[in-house]
């Protein structure tokens, strides 16, 4: 386990004994990736800053929602703040207005977030790592992956936006998620 | 369980996106609640695309919040109640001296004798659960899952006239999607109002107990909502439990 997967746990613990300056730390580490995911997902800044609130809140609540024994805290925390800005996206009905800018995994030209954002070094070491694997998949398998967590789409809306058989948005998704399992297993 | 691994391990992948919907949704309903909880494959699997989707949030550029993302957090954390707190006790233990007869309780008894000892923090709540059901007037309601949820997944609702609280207990309590958890809503002529804490099971058993008047409602409902939120109504594009509680005596 990486030492700062090792904090982390340990800022959780601290966490579940209601330890405010624990629960501060950990918004340090985490709300920029936070932020910037739900600002990815949702597009609008508001909604972004509601879904990172209510993450956090939502940790600070029910600290016990994670488990140590199903994986690092950071993928819980950033799942947990996906999943709620997806929730947002769907709950708002703004999907269809927003397809043709769901965007793409990679930066945009030029676009390196550790220049402009100051973030731990782990952090950003495993954020390079990370889009180094996106850049190994074949463009259709990004592109499925892309729409269905950034767009926030199902697998089903895939299909009708690509015209293409559903069976194939599965079949890439599953392809994509191989692949990344594999480049980015920790030890 | 007719799914091979493939197919089994392309649902999962699309469950890990958010991806799912309509048939493959349920499918993967089903397989989580009957396959997965079985299979060391399967869950492993599940595990690391649940990590996975984690880090693809590092995809996306950091992004600074607004400054007044901290301090409204700080604020409504002083008003967020805490999940998870041991249960307020203490009137029930002194009912339990009537012997009563358990319905038919089966289920759950497995549970409080089978589960007790590596879930020593819900042995109180278990112990009042089985002091509520001893108490004169005890009326264990099951509350039944709806749609395509096991029957086994049903929870049993016990509550008493003298007693103004409720206990919610089940052994095969799948766990809700992530980012989801679980609220008890109680119903008054088709009105809902949610009640208590949202809740998770811990290793499929449920034990909760609730200080509230039971007496003033005439349904149960129980629904998935997203972690943290304040439903002003239930949500159905979950699972849900559903049960009509008896008139007061």
């Amino acid at each position: 386990m990486r030492e700062d997967d090792q904090h982390d746990l340990e800022l959780h613990r601290r966490l579940s004994g209601r330890d405010t300056e624990a629960f501060d730390e950990l918004y340090r580490r985490y709300g920029r990736s936070a932020y910037g995911v739900a600002l990815r997902v949702t597009s609008q800044e508001v909604i972004a800053q509601e879904v990172v609130q209510d993450a956090f809140l939502a940790l600070w609540r029910a600290p016990e929602a994670f488990d140590a024994a199903r994986g690092a805290f950071r993928s819980f925390f950033l799942s947990l703040v996906h999943h709620r800005a997806v929730d947002a996206v769907r709950r708002e009905e703004r999907l269809r207005k927003r397809t043709e800018r769901a965007s793409n995994l990679e930066p945009a030209t030029g676009e390196d977030p550790a220049e402009d954002v100051v973030e731990d070094a782990y952090l950003r070491v495993r954020r390079k790592e990370v889009r180094a694997a996106l850049t190994t998949l074949p463009a259709e398998q990004r592109n499925v992956l892309d729409m269905a967590y950034f767009g926030g789409m199902t697998q089903a809306r895939i299909a009708e936006e690509l015209g293409i058989p559903l069976g194939t948005v599965k079949t890439r998704t599953l392809a994509a998620m191989r692949k990344l399992r594999a480049a980015l297993r920790e030890e | 369980m007719t799914e091979d691994h493939e197919q089994i391990e392309e649902l999962l992948a699309g469950y890990a996106l958010l991806a799912l919907s309509g048939e493959d949704a349920g499918r993967a309903d089903r397989i989580l609640t009957e396959h997965v909880p079985g299979c060391a494959r399967c869950r492993r699997t599940l595990a690391e695309y649940r990590a996975l989707a984690g880090e693809l949030a590092l995809a996306a550029p950091p992004v600074e919040p607004p400054d007044t993302t901290i301090a409204m957090i700080h604020r409504a954390m002083e008003d967020v109640p805490l999940a998870g707190r041991r249960p307020r006790r203490g009137m029930l233990v002194a009912l339990a001296a009537s012997v009563v007869a358990l319905v038919a309780m089966g289920g759950l008894s497995l549970v409080l004798g089978g589960r007790l000892n590596e879930a020593q923090t819900q042995a109180g709540t278990a112990l009042e659960i089985v002091s509520a059901m001893r108490s004169p007037g005890a009326q264990p309601v099951h509350v039944e899952p709806q749609g395509d949820l096991p029957p086994d997944s049903g929870a049993v609702e016990v509550s008493a006239p003298d007693i103004r609280r409720l206990y919610l207990a089940a052994d095969a309590f799948p766990d809700p999607m992530p980012g989801r958890a679980y609220q008890l809503w109680l119903g008054s002529d088709g009105e809902w109002t949610a009640v208590d804490e949202q809740f998770w099971p811990n290793d499929g058993v449920l034990l909760r107990e609730i200080v509230v008047d039971v007496a003033r409602y005439d349904a149960i409902w129980i629904t998935e909502e997203t972690i943290g939120s304040v439903p002003s109504e239930p949500s159905t594009d979950g699972r849900t439990w559903q049960a009509l509680l008896p008139a007061a005596a």
